[in-house]
């Protein structure tokens, strides 16, 4: 009995916690809840793609014998930032202020007014050893603040690279993306008539300045290819005998046969890191990839089918090879491990792949399509998603990617007696534009960025 | 009766036990309705607001809708001269020999003339009174493309000089055969005194939030300004919450301010696209000023996913 009445009164006991516990619940949910003060709340998810409006005065020469490198840097600047798609230089015509100084702010109004969202100034100067300086400052319109202020030492025919040097510069702090100004083009110049064409290497800067041969054109030469890492370009070339490949120090200008092979290679690419080369070994009627280390000559087979394999090309991260195979009958793009293994097929549209070039970035492949009676330029994710066409024609071929992954640059034939020209286009099939050459030019590979 | 009461409890217990924790196992997601202030009153309260006070200023009579101002057209005068009205020479007296047969006709004659001289007196009386309203008509026509022609010519100077085609006299007048010559159909509505507003409804709601078209208003704006760097990797996260605070005419009265932060290497630049398209679009001076308390803070997601592809 005590053991019950004990239950019964804890049980009471309980019931009296439970009352009180449900009451206090009860009036702390009856108490208003404070609202947090009840902003508009707007989402936006349209906006418009446009070239940023920027202006771009002649930079300022300290004295008036600087004042033409300095327009110069400027009109390389300009030239470089409206041919990426990505800016809008506003006419100089429509400036308001007139006096550009790199030492005082500038009278943002006047700016506003020509709706220029972004603005650079810079100055020259020329050093008693006949060194240059250059300051520039990138200034942000609307926010009236400064994004970036910097100034570089150069030699006086340096000049160019400093002005691609700050179109990087620019191009990194406006669209967060790394540049790609700074950088050269090796490609295959073409003279003489349609059936007799001399076929010289030929390097230039990205925007057609400053070109220079490298091979006096006796020999037939293909597909040149930069290195990573070093100022090493390998290409092949039609020798004696079999074609090969080369690898041509820029520098020093010294020529080597890479690797001693009986047949035919060609098709050869850096891997990532510059220490090895992956080209495409012909046998009979078989062709099949190798790598073949730079420094200890040793080669390594990498597939081994009856079909042909050939332009292998690294992923970013050294871990993937990607090439075309004809083993399923036509011509198509499939991937492997560096090592070499089974190869998964990814490209599966109408019309047959080739050059595959898997982007810096590691997100995109690009290729040349065949089908339908034209070539076209094209990327799509390594995993075979995404396929898109970026441009179409008779003869377009060989893209090259540049460092940041963005624009892909390629050749056009337009058939004909004319020859083929180098052009390039944004990643977003947008802005395509045409690289000035001295003369006809395929086959064109970009080097990465030079600093 | 111990053991009875204790597995009883514990059976009890253990169901209960076994109730709340597998059936709260998924809280149940609805989404929020949005919240609407709500008053609560008493009918008392209510009958007297909506009571009305005999003493009041009578509320005025809605304005018909007026366009235009209206030409003064001259008022009839009431008191008009009787114009002289010509001589009646009825049938019977041009025939004063009237044969005794016809005599019964006679009175039918006499009606019948009068008829046939009552419609020429009404025919005469349109003419000589002036025609106020094709009067006014010649004079709207004529105003109308005055008006047209002046705001045609304020936009074309902002416009670059484009190249001109060639031109060809010959095509012009072509061109001009086949205007249509007729007068316009819609006349604009006139009155005493310009008043746009309709008739029905205040012009000031009593609405404490914006309307959705102020808001799409708003938006489109904004979507307008918004330069946003495009072919960016990884969009995906790249979105950007702004807090904006207007003054009254809508310029901003403080620097607006990103709310999030992201691990996105790319945030940075779209964060600034998302300052510069609010300081480009400022002043946004479509707001209504009446319900200035709904949109003094605003907060603006600026989410790009869903223009990337691919």
């Amino acid at each position: 009995m005590l053991k019950s009445d004990s239950a019964l009164s804890c049980l009471v006991l309980n019931r009296r916690a439970l009352l009180v516990g449900t009451a206090a619940c009860a009036t702390a949910l009856a108490m208003p809840i404070r609202h947090a003060a009840a902003a508009v709340r707007l989402d936006v998810t349209q906006g418009t793609i446009q070239p940023l409006p920027i202006a771009l005065p002649d930079f300022v020469g300290a004295t008036p014998a600087d004042g033409d490198a300095a327009r110069g840097m400027s009109q390389v600047i300009t030239a470089n930032l409206r041919r990426s798609g990505l800016f809008a230089p506003i006419d100089p015509a429509a400036y308001i202020e007139k006096v550009f100084g790199v030492d005082a702010a500038p009278r943002f109004e006047d700016w506003r007014a020509i709706n220029a969202q972004a603005l650079v100034t810079g100055r020259l100067t020329r050093q008693g050893d006949g060194r240059f300086k250059v300051e520039f400052r990138l200034w942000d319109v609307f926010a009236g603040q400064q994004l970036i202020g910097q100034q570089y030492f150069s030699p006086a025919d340096n000049w160019r690279r400093i002005a691609h040097i700050i179109s990087d510069a620019i191009y990194e702090r406006l669209t967060g993306e790394k540049g790609y100004f700074d950088t050269r083009i090796v490609f295959i110049d073409e003279t003489g008539p349609k059936e007799r064409r001399v076929k010289r290497l030929a390097i230039m800067d990205q925007d057609g300045a400053s070109v220079r041969y490298l091979t006096r054109g006796d020999d037939l030469v293909l597909t040149p290819r930069f290195s990573p890492s070093t100022q090493e370009i390998t290409y092949m070339s039609y020798g004696q005998g079999d074609p090969r490949v080369f690898l041509l120090n820029i520098e020093t200008g010294q020529r080597e046969i890479v690797g001693n092979f009986p047949g035919m290679t060609f098709a050869p690419r850096f891997s990532p890191d510059g220490q090895r080369i992956v080209m495409s070994l012909q046998q009979g009627g078989n062709s099949n990839i190798f790598a073949m280390d730079l420094r200890s000559k040793t080669t390594t087979r990498l597939t081994d089918t009856p079909a042909i394999d050939t332009a292998p090309s690294y992923s970013p991260d050294g871990a993937r090879i990607c090439f075309e195979s004809d083993r399923g009958g036509s011509q198509q793009i499939y991937v492997m491990t560096a090592s070499g293994g089974a190869a998964q097929r990814i490209s599966f549209g109408e019309g047959s792949y080739s050059t595959p070039v898997w982007s810096p970035r590691g997100d995109y492949i690009a290729f040349t399509k065949r089908g339908r009676g034209s070539f076209g330029i094209g990327v799509l994710r390594p995993d075979g998603q995404g396929e898109r066409l970026l441009t179409e024609g008779y003869h377009n071929e060989g893209p090259t990617w540049a460092p940041n992954g963005r624009v892909l640059m390629f050749f056009r034939d337009p058939g004909g007696s004319a020859g083929p020209a180098l052009y390039t286009v944004d990643i977003t099939g947008r802005n395509e534009q045409r690289i000035p050459t001295p003369s006809y030019a395929s086959d064109p590979a970009w080097s990465p960025l030079l600093s | 009766m111990k053991m009875g009461l204790t597995i009883s409890v514990v059976a009890h217990a253990a169901v209960l036990l076994w109730a709340v924790v597998s059936f709260g196992a998924r809280p149940y997601n609805a989404t929020p309705p949005d919240s609407l202030p709500i008053d609560i009153i008493s009918v008392a309260e209510f009958s007297q607001m909506v009571a009305g006070s005999k003493t009041a200023a009578k509320a005025p009579a809605p304005k018909p809708l007026v366009e235009k101002v209206a030409e003064r057209k001259p008022a009839d005068n009431p008191a008009a001269k009787v114009a002289e009205k010509p001589e009646i020479i009825t049938a019977s007296a041009l025939m004063p020999e009237s044969q005794p047969a016809p005599k019964m006709s006679e009175p039918k004659p006499a009606p019948q003339a009068k008829p046939e001289s009552k419609p020429q007196e009404v025919e005469k009386k349109p003419d000589p009174k002036p025609d106020p309203i094709a009067d006014a008509l010649k004079k709207d026509d004529s105003k109308k493309p005055e008006a047209k022609k002046e705001e045609a010519k304020v936009p074309t100077p902002k416009k670059p000089p484009e190249p001109q085609p060639k031109f060809d006299p010959k095509q012009i007048e072509q061109r001009l055969a086949l205007l249509d010559k007729r007068d316009a159909q819609r006349r604009a509505a006139t009155g005493e005194t310009f008043s746009p507003t309709p008739t029905l409804g205040a012009s000031t709601g009593n609405a404490p939030r914006l309307s959705q078209n102020e808001l799409d208003a708003l938006r489109a704006r904004l979507a307008q300004c918004w330069n946003l760097p495009a072919g960016a990797a990884d969009a995906k996260d790249l979105n950007v919450e702004v807090q904006m605070l207007l003054k009254q005419d809508g310029s901003l009265s403080a620097e607006p301010k990103v709310l999030n932060r992201s691990a996105n290497p790319f945030f940075q630049v779209a964060a600034e696209s998302a300052l510069r398209a609010i300081r480009t679009c400022a002043p946004f001076n479509f707001l209504p000023v009446a319900k200035y308390e709904a949109w003094k803070d605003i907060e603006i997601n600026f989410n790009p996913q869903y223009m990337f592809r691919s």
